[in-house]
């Protein structure tokens, strides 16, 4: 009988949750990417086709409706799904007047000058559980990603690894070098790595330089984001420059694949999985 | 006041003077530029180690391989690529005998860059063979387009001006509505677009070297006869020399020449410019005296600029790309000096004016443009696509309130525009001339970056506030550089390009930076009407009718200006004066209207040319068919902006660009 009853308000309260699960729109693609984290699947994103080819993961459900672009998310579109409530980033805030006849608008930011991005993104996935009542959730999700930083570094801890200069590539002349304020830089601090590049950086975390920066730390080691842009590995082969910098002649050159640089926590343990698979590749699980 | 406003060109000193020669500030870039690379080598390398790193650097010291692979062809580059731009701007100004011709005003750089973006998104491995050859193919097939277009007015300077400046209009918009759709894809032409010199290895100076060399011994054979288009069209005829031939050669190797250059390290736009009209202006009048002081002044010029930026940014050197910042100091240099640049005022010195067939009741032209405008906003409103596709729900109030706001600011915007762009073509007696290329618009434009970056996120009476004030210190600054000149059009015309210029660089340095920040800032740009609500639609509307109705009065005045100083004068209109209230007026007009639309838009150019080819010449006809059409044509803007690429949303000032600049084209071909 009592397990009966147990059984029964568990299902209740299943039922309960499942009619509670508002229908959100969702501008940006970092709080993308923490909703998919806590288990919510919003009902339309801006720019999915975007989302799919930079974030990748977690994957985005094909049912979720494309809005247009972040910049000017469709008005009427939107009005016509009649969500509960849309999530923006100040990035996006000048829709904010309109988004606001429609639905509520919270707008939760990641990256602010005040703290680092990794500390803004358990920030905001707090307040977005915190939205949703699903603070178990987001806590867990919190929790979970700790305890991937703490394994990969112990996992790390075994090998003498340099300092790494974290970039993407723009061209074979330039570099986006991410430094403070940017979420890998979170990652490297958690899993006991040395950022090379500790010049200043934009609101992003990154800054923009010519490759011949990269030989100020001459003992550091270089690791790209994937994809390269066309055409610039062959012009990268015929740079005297690149061919000559240390990093390139020792062989300390890592590619990855690709992570959206400008994401949350959701990022973060993806680039941390991936330190783990390229750096310590025999003894990754 | 009104004495000095009417005040003709002032009389120009013939004597060359030797406080006047471009020499001086040659020497004094010279000086400084040796100076900043000196202390730069310093900082780098102990004296002992120059040489050795010039020559052959030893392996494995990076400080030695950085000044060989990196620093030493960087200068290089910075000489060799000013130098030849400015020789192709010199040898364009002197062929189109046009101070305002250079290799951006043909098209050459948007061009190019147009063919990066393209095979950057859909042809990735045209790539792989190099990116000069792609913006090659790209500059080259725009300047073709602009030679095409010219071509039945065998080539004539003014006509060439202006079809390159409507190319160079419409690629750009292509360019941006690219950016705005795929911008992750395309921050390397960001880069390429801003210009940056930055050097890894001597492959660019190698691929340079040989091409300018081949171009310049084509020039050789060409100086004399170019020397001779000092005199007029019938008096080079008469000496024997083929014009139509000689105009194409040379335009084809300077296009060639400055291809080369944007296609290495990218759009540095302004030198081609300014190098040549500075020589004039510090006493340089013969052509094969600005055929050696311009590109010597603009190597040193790039040059001088790239080693500051190098010093003075430091770590933030990569962020301020040097063709940006060539026109952050040519542009105001160039202000600065224009008061005391003689040009021939008045009317353009071909016998190029444009002749249109006047309808002798213009009301019945007037009356279906009214028609097609009330069809096309109601169109505009009730159709549209949804979750379920195309509908038509005229009857559907809650969409309505989304449409209303938007197709009402689209029309009040084009209408204001068409009505500054009629009034400062009549002023300037000039057809190229608009709000937008006069650098109104582009001096609104600066007015809200300034509050995007200072005040972010502030409310829209904070930006129209700044806007206005933007447009209205350019307005100021305008007038008082021309006031000595009698508004020369050539000069307030040339006035307009460098505030454009500075507002350019500013954009340029804004998105090469990565700021994401500028995403917002592109949307904006290109005209949108999406951030227009209902009280703001109902503010233009109220401000586009009024101001319409201020401008009318005024059709008199506009009837005499084009026909130059003395007419006017012995008719009675106060020649200072009129003009004055005119411009003012004309500002208030691109002020409101730039704040829906932004500044990029072509409907300023392109609504007064449209009414007069339907015949509507006189003044007030005029003034009351382009605010129609320019009306009409951005509220189809808007329409297609909306539901083309749906669910995402072109803003109507591109869609304007790109609809009015393709008839616009068709229409200066068919002539």
């Amino acid at each position: 009988m009592r397990w009966l009853l147990c059984v029964l308000a568990l299902l209740a309260g299943l039922a309960q949750a499942d009619a509670r699960q508002p229908r959100i729109a969702v501008i940006d693609w970092g709080l993308t990417e923490t909703l998919l984290g806590l288990g919510v699947t919003p009902i339309a994103v801006a720019q999915t086709e975007g989302y799919r080819r930079w974030v990748q993961a977690p994957e985005l459900p094909a049912s979720v409706i494309d809005l247009g672009l972040r910049v000017e998310p469709n008005l009427e579109l939107l009005s016509q799904l009649k969500p509960d409530m849309i999530l923006i980033t100040p990035q996006f805030a000048a829709s904010r007047p309109q988004l606001e006849r429609i639905a509520p608008v919270h707008m939760l930011a990641i990256y602010t000058p005040e703290a680092e991005a990794y500390a803004g993104a358990q920030r905001v996935t707090r307040e977005l559980a915190e939205l949703l009542g699903r603070e178990a959730q987001g806590e867990a999700m919190i929790a979970r990603i700790d305890a991937t930083m703490a394994r990969v570094k112990q996992r790390l801890a075994t090998r003498a690894l340099p300092p790494f200069y974290v970039l993407t590539f723009l061209d074979e002349r330039h570099v986006r070098l991410f430094g403070k304020q940017s979420i890998y830089q979170g990652v490297l601090d958690r899993v006991g790595l040395r950022n090379a590049w500790n010049g200043p950086t934009n609101y992003w975390g990154f800054s923009q330089q010519g490759i011949e920066r990269l030989a100020e730390e001459p003992g550091a080691a270089l690791l790209y984001l994937e994809p390269m842009p066309p055409g610039t590995a062959d012009g990268l082969a015929a740079s005297a420059l690149w061919q000559q910098l240390p990093a390139v002649r020792e062989q300390r050159l890592y590619g990855l694949p690709p992570v959206w640089s400008f994401n949350g926590l959701m990022a973060a343990e993806r680039f941390a999985n991936l330190l783990e698979a390229r750096l310590a590749p025999e003894i990754a699980p | 006041m009104t004495d000095l406003l009417a005040q003709g060109p002032l009389p120009t000193r013939a004597r060359f003077s030797l406080s006047r020669h471009p020499g001086w500030l040659c020497g004094l870039l010279l000086l400084l530029s040796f100076g900043l690379a000196l202390s730069d080598l310093g900082r780098r390398l102990p004296l002992g180690e120059w040489l050795a790193a010039m020559t052959s650097p030893a392996e494995g010291d990076m400080a030695q391989l950085i000044l060989h692979f990196s620093w030493l062809p960087r200068l290089c580059m910075a000489l060799l690529c000013g130098a030849v731009l400015a020789l192709a701007g010199s040898l364009m100004q002197q062929v189109l005998r046009n101070p305002l011709a250079s290799p951006t005003t043909l098209g050459v750089s948007s061009g190019a860059q147009l063919g990066l973006l393209i095979a950057t998104l859909w042809a990735p491995w045209a790539l792989d063979y190099g990116r000069e050859w792609v913006a090659l193919a790209g500059g080259g097939l725009a300047s073709l387009l602009v030679f095409a277009l010219a071509w039945r007015r065998a080539l004539a300077p003014l006509t060439l001006i202006l079809a390159g400046l409507v190319v160079t209009l419409y690629l750009s918009a292509l360019n941006v509505t690219l950016m705005l759709v795929q911008q992750q894809d395309l921050n390397a032409v960001f880069i390429w677009g801003s210009g940056s010199l930055s050097q890894n290895s001597w492959s660019g100076v190698q691929f340079l070297l040989p091409r300018l060399a081949i171009g310049l011994l084509l020039l050789l054979p060409l100086l004399r006869p170019l020397a001779l288009l000092e005199l007029d069209d019938s008096g080079v005829k008469s000496l024997g020399v083929p014009l139509r031939f000689l105009r194409i050669i040379s335009l084809t190797l300077s296009v060639y020449l400055a291809a080369c250059v944007v296609s290495v390290v990218g759009v540095i736009g302004f030198i081609g410019l300014a190098a040549p009209a500075l020589v004039r202006l510090l006493g340089a009048r013969s052509f094969a005296q600005r055929l050696i002081w311009a590109p010597l002044l603009g190597g040193l010029l790039l040059c001088v600029t790239d080693l500051g930026i190098q010093r003075l940014a430091g770590n933030l050197a990569e962020l301020v790309p040097t063709g940006a910042a060539t026109a952050l100091l040519g542009a105001p240099l160039l202000l600065w000096l224009l008061p005391r640049l003689h040009l021939a005022g008045g009317q353009p010195q071909s016998n190029d004016e444009h002749s249109f067939a006047r309808h002798p009741f213009p009301a019945r032209r007037l009356l279906p443009l009214l028609l097609a405008l009330a069809v096309g906003i109601v169109l505009a409103l009730g159709l549209g696509r949804g979750l379920e596709g195309w509908s038509w729900n005229l009857g559907d109030t809650a969409l309505l309130d989304w449409r209303w706001p938007r197709v009402m600011a689209a029309a009040a915007a084009g209408c204001m525009l068409a009505l500054a762009g009629c009034m400062i073509q009549r002023l300037t007696g000039n057809p190229m001339s608009s709000p937008e290329v006069l650098g109104i618009s582009a001096g609104a434009a600066l007015g809200l970056i300034a509050l995007l970056f200072l005040l972010p996120y502030s409310g829209p009476l904070a930006q129209l506030a700044l806007g206005g004030l933007g447009a209205g210190l350019t307005l100021l600054l305008l007038l008082g550089l021309s006031r000595r000149s009698g508004f020369a059009p050539e000069k307030v015309l040339l006035i307009g390009i460098s505030i454009t210029a500075l507002f350019d660089a500013l954009q340029v340095i804004l998105l090469a930076g990565g700021d994401p920040r500028g995403q917002n800032l592109l949307s904006w740009m290109s005209g949108s009407t999406y951030f227009v609500g209902p009280q703001m639609a109902l503010w233009v509307l109220v401000c586009s009718l009024v101001l319409l109705a201020a401008a009318l009065p005024f059709g008199r005045w506009l009837e005499l200006l084009p026909l130059g100083e003395g007419t006017p004068r012995a008719l009675g209109v106060p020649l200072g004066r009129g003009r004055l209230v005119l411009l003012l007026l004309a500002a208030l007009l691109t002020a409101g209207a730039t704040l829906i639309v932004g500044p990029l838009s072509f409907i300023g150019l392109l609504a007064p040319h449209l009414a007069r080819l339907l015949g509507l010449a006189r003044a007030v006809p005029q003034l009351l068919g382009a605010a129609l059409l320019g009306a009409l044509v951005m509220v189809a803007a808007d329409w297609l902006g909306r539901t083309l690429l749906f669910p995402a949303q072109l803003p109507a000032g591109l869609l304007a660009s790109l609809l009015g600049g393709a008839y616009f084209m068709l229409c200066l071909y068919r002539r």
